[in-house]
């Protein structure tokens, strides 16, 4: 594989933790080369050693593990077999680094300018005047408005955008042959991911490095990566050109990870009665937290309407903060909301006492985004499973278990974890066994916080899967709520788009997908990352997406709420506030615009 | 990512403090139980020989065989007698018996407290709550010695009122670790699945926030064992503690001390390197459970 256009060759590489007197290998006999100028992604399941390669890439290794044995061969020499001092001189000068969760990787004591130009100085010989130029120069590469200014800007003072900008800048300063970036875009929102990626891939275009992608997401990898290495414990296991891996995937692992993406043609499979009644219809629903030693609010809700079928599944969809999380907590009165109504099956919701409210409760369920968090550690999985019955009570203990086993069976799951606890499994089965409490009362409608967020692809996957086939053979409703497009496409039949507590949109999947209307509902659906490397973000004429941030929920604007931030904007929209009105196709927009056939 | 276990490092860290720790605690819990039973004279009774310094070492086999053989008029005094002419040793320990009683009466009495009030404040955060943490602030910043050796001065000496008092000032710890403990455990996921469920708030605050929220509490435990028996000590030292002839540390340490000018060290020594030594063994013991278990 060592030809001249390799950056980077990797021979052989193995990374080894001692573990109770053995070595547990992360990495283990990895080889792959980096080619000049080139994004080349690096996916796997968590664990699967794709952080400790990114950094054995650079000789380093997390204390107590150690290089065990190998080659990266980097301009000519193996840097594994340099001194100390010289390595150094490579690391953020020849190859720059992006770590997880750059937000933190900002010393908060120094401007940002400073930490710029100390990653110069420590590479290049120059002055501080210099240093400062050249950092500003950098802002202004990464896209950064008003870099002068900015150089003095501490990390509080940024949004997360542009602190992720400013680490691009980092580690660009010296003009890296090769760029690590480690997930750098885990936890952000898809506008701000992309505005991310975009300029990173403007910025490789223009000075011509090469980047090594860590990632779990699939899209990224879909729309912004030349070839795709898959690690699959500590092995390299393939190693394709994008659209050969998304087309014909060689090993099971991939196979299995882009299960969703190839069963595309076979989506929306359960079909909902034409006749079906709503067993769930939320009018008008609000919810405002008080902030505290003031008398303003914070409007997580606004005036929310939604029906949900019987056997149907709603997705709601939207930025964090947006307040989808607080309308599925509404809906069960897990919060109490301020004001609206919610109907269950002709039960007036919000009217129940405190006791009728927990015999209602079986019938609604949820389940919840982190599944470490939403077990407790102390009990075993069969206590978790029964807890449900128990509180019904009058259910005899082999009954309790008889259940507990199906309910395990109901979701893939072996009944030899009965005595487990939840410590130790991985989160795909966490998420498992919370779907299958869930379950456990026979509920008709669940309410699914993100179940899939923190799942890696594989278990994501398998997660969905399951889910299509509980809705298919049970019947019941879903509210998925969930940032993630691709697996609302795949798993509900009608989608609702929220912006600020606010729905703006809302209609059957097929059409808000293939042709939202509105413009926030646009622009959501071009920032998002579907992993489909035929219809590349990269090699389309980027379309204008959103400008700034999203308002503060405390002070809202008084027109249309994203009138600051919408490229149709006009003087109505910033005065008069807008109504969801439906539209022919029988789903409703909340932009007087798009009512008026403006856009 | 990766499986770097670093709990595991820290167990391995504290692997030895923690044997010190365990042993010093059994030798003292044992000597509770049979302490009084074992030593070669009775702890409540006095001998004739008043002041006599312990052997030294270079007697001390003599002594040991002789009183062995019967050829000896007396048992060895181990550590001497003191001024009234009680074996020092004997009462050493048959000390722990009353020291660690009370200590262990007072903690579980502070600890039982402490739990359920700092349950209830963190569970309900309303007026009458933080009223209470208010109290329990003003409690905790009186020194524990001058507010305990005040309560027993007030309620009277005797060991009933002794372990009130201690369990009095060790309350609002618990109060306090629990509170802080069980305000993070109310935020997590599985007390909200279970309040979806429909489980009522004191089902859910009993079953899965409680159990949860023990175990900073519960090695608190170990470290306030060790000091309630220096309190207990200091209490007796000042005349507010158990009442003579009750063989106890302070006690001792106390009825020796006025005679430590005539260069009679033995009778204050010897309990004063006990103390030390259970106080210290109690401690490392707690915070070596805290390195394995304090974060959940």
């Amino acid at each position: 594989m060592a030809t001249a256009e390799n950056v980077l060759t990797v021979r052989n590489l193995a990374v080894g933790y001692p573990v109770d007197g053995r070595m547990v290998m992360p990495v283990n006999g990895t080889s792959f080369a980096v080619r000049r100028g080139e994004i080349l992604g690096l996916v796997g399941d968590a664990g699967s050693g794709k952080s400790t390669l990114a950094l054995a890439l650079l000789g380093l290794a997390r204390p107590p593990g150690r290089i065990l044995h190998g080659e990266v061969e980097f301009g000519g020499r193996n840097l594994l077999s340099l001194p100390d001092a010289e390595i150094r001189a490579i690391r953020g000068r020849d190859i720059g680094i992006i770590v997880q969760n750059p937000r933190a990787a900002l010393n908060p004591m120094l401007r940002v300018g400073r930490q710029i130009a100390n990653v110069y100085t420590a590479h290049n010989a120059a002055t501080s005047v210099e240093a400062r130029k050249q950092a500003i120069d950098l802002l202004a590469l990464v896209g950064i408005n008003d870099p002068e200014r900015r150089v003095e800007s501490f990390a509080h003072e940024l949004s997360g955008g542009m602190a992720q900008r400013a680490l691009i800048a980092m580690a660009l300063s010296s003009r890296p042959e090769l760029l690590i970036a480690d997930e750098p875009t885990s936890g952000l929102d898809v506008t701000i991911q992309a505005q991310f990626l975009d300029q990173m891939w403007r910025t490789v275009q223009t000075t011509g490095s090469a980047v090594l992608l860590v990632t779990q997401e699939l899209g990224v990898i879909a729309n912004y990566c030349d070839r795709v290495l898959v690690l699959h414990e500590g092995q390299v296991v393939e190693d394709a050109p994008v659209k050969a891996f998304f087309a014909a995937p060689q090993h099971a692992y991939s196979q299995d990870v882009l299960r969703l993406y190839r069963e595309r043609g076979s989506a929306f499979p359960v079909q909902v009665a034409e006749n079906a009644k709503d067993l769930v219809s939320v009018r008008n629903l609000s919810k405002k937290f008080p902030i505290r030693h003031s008398s303003k609010f914070v409007h997580a809700v606004d005036g929310v309407t939604l029906h949900i079928r019987r056997g149907e599944a709603i997705g709601l969809v939207g930025e964090s903060g947006s307040g989808k999380t607080t309308v599925g907590r509404s809906l069960l009165r897990l919060v109490e909301p301020t004001s609206g109504a919610i109907a269950f099956d002709g039960i007036d919701v919000t009217s129940l006492n405190l006791a009728e409210l927990r015999q209602w409760r079986a019938r609604a369920q949820i389940v919840f985004q982190d599944p470490f968090d939403s077990l407790n550690p102390r009990w075993t999985v069969q206590e978790i499973l029964e807890e449900p019955l128990k509180l019904r009570g009058g259910i005899d203990a082999a009954e309790c278990r008889r259940r507990a086993v199906a309910a395990l069976v109901q979701v893939d799951l072996n009944e030899n974890l009965l005595p487990r606890k939840p410590r130790g499994l991985g989160a795909g089965t966490l998420q498992r066994i919370n779907v299958a409490r869930a379950l456990i009362s026979n509920p008709e409608f669940i309410v699914l916080d993100e179940p899939t967020s923190v799942l890696a692809p594989r278990a994501r996957n398998g997660l969905i899967a399951l889910l299509v086939r509980l809705q298919k053979e049970l019947g019941i409703s879903f509210l998925f709520i969930s940032h993630d497009l691709t697996t609302v496409r795949f798993l509900c039949q009608r989608v609702a788009v929220m912006y600020l507590g606010q729905i703006v949109e809302e209609g059957t999947v097929e059409d808000v997908f293939t042709t939202p209307r509105h413009p926030y509902t646009q622009a959501l659906l071009s920032a998002h990352l579907f992993p489909d490397p035929s219809r590349r973000r990269v090699d389309q004429k980027i379309p204008a997406t959103l400008e700034g941030e999203i308002p503060s929920p405390i002070d809202l604007p008084k027109g249309c709420y994203l009138a600051g931030r919408c490229p149709h904007a006009v003087e109505a929209c910033r005065t008069t506030p807008q109504v969801l009105s439906g539209v022919a196709s029988g789903g409703s927009v909340r932009c007087h615009r798009v009512m008026a056939g403006e856009i | 990512m990766t499986a770097i276990d670093a709990p595991e490092l820290e167990r391995k860290r504290t692997d030895w403090l923690f044997r010190i720790g365990v042993f010093i605690v059994a030798v003292v819990t044992i000597l509770a139980v049979i302490g009084p039973f074992i030593g070669p004279y009775d702890p409540t009774l006095t001998t004739p020989r008043v002041a006599v310094p312990p052997p030294t070492l270079f007697e001390l086999p003599g002594a040991v065989t002789g009183w062995l053989s019967g050829s000896a008029t007396h048992a060895p005094h181990f550590m001497g007698t003191d001024v009234n002419g009680y074996d020092v040793f004997s009462r050493v320990i048959a000390a722990p018996r009353t020291d660690l009683m009370i200590a262990l009466l007072a903690n579980g009495l502070s600890l039982f407290l402490g739990v359920l009030l700092g349950l209830v404040a963190g569970y309900y955060r309303n007026f009458a709550t933080e009223l209470l943490m208010r109290v329990s602030d003003v409690m905790q910043s009186f020194p524990v010695f001058i507010s305990a050796m005040v309560l027993v001065a007030l309620a009277g000496r005797s060991t009933t009122n002794i372990i009130i008092a201690l369990a009095f000032v060790y309350t609002p710890i618990y109060i306090r670790l629990t509170r802080s403990e069980v305000m993070s455990q109310t935020s997590r996921g599985f007390v909200e699945a279970s309040r979806a469920m429909g489980a009522s708030e004191l089902s859910i605050a009993l079953r899965h926030v409680l159990p949860n929220s023990l175990t900073p509490a519960l090695i608190q435990s170990s470290v306030t064992i060790g000091f309630a028996i220096l309190l207990t000590a200091g209490l007796s030292f000042v005349g507010a503690g158990v009442r003579p002839p009750t063989p106890e540390w302070g006690l001792m340490i106390s009825t020796g001390a006025n005679q430590i000018i005539l260069g009679e060290w033995w009778p204050s020594v010897f309990p004063g390197i006990a103390i030390s030594l259970t106080v210290f063994g109690f401690a490392i013991l707690g915070n070596a459970l805290e390195g394995r278990y304090g974060d959940g």
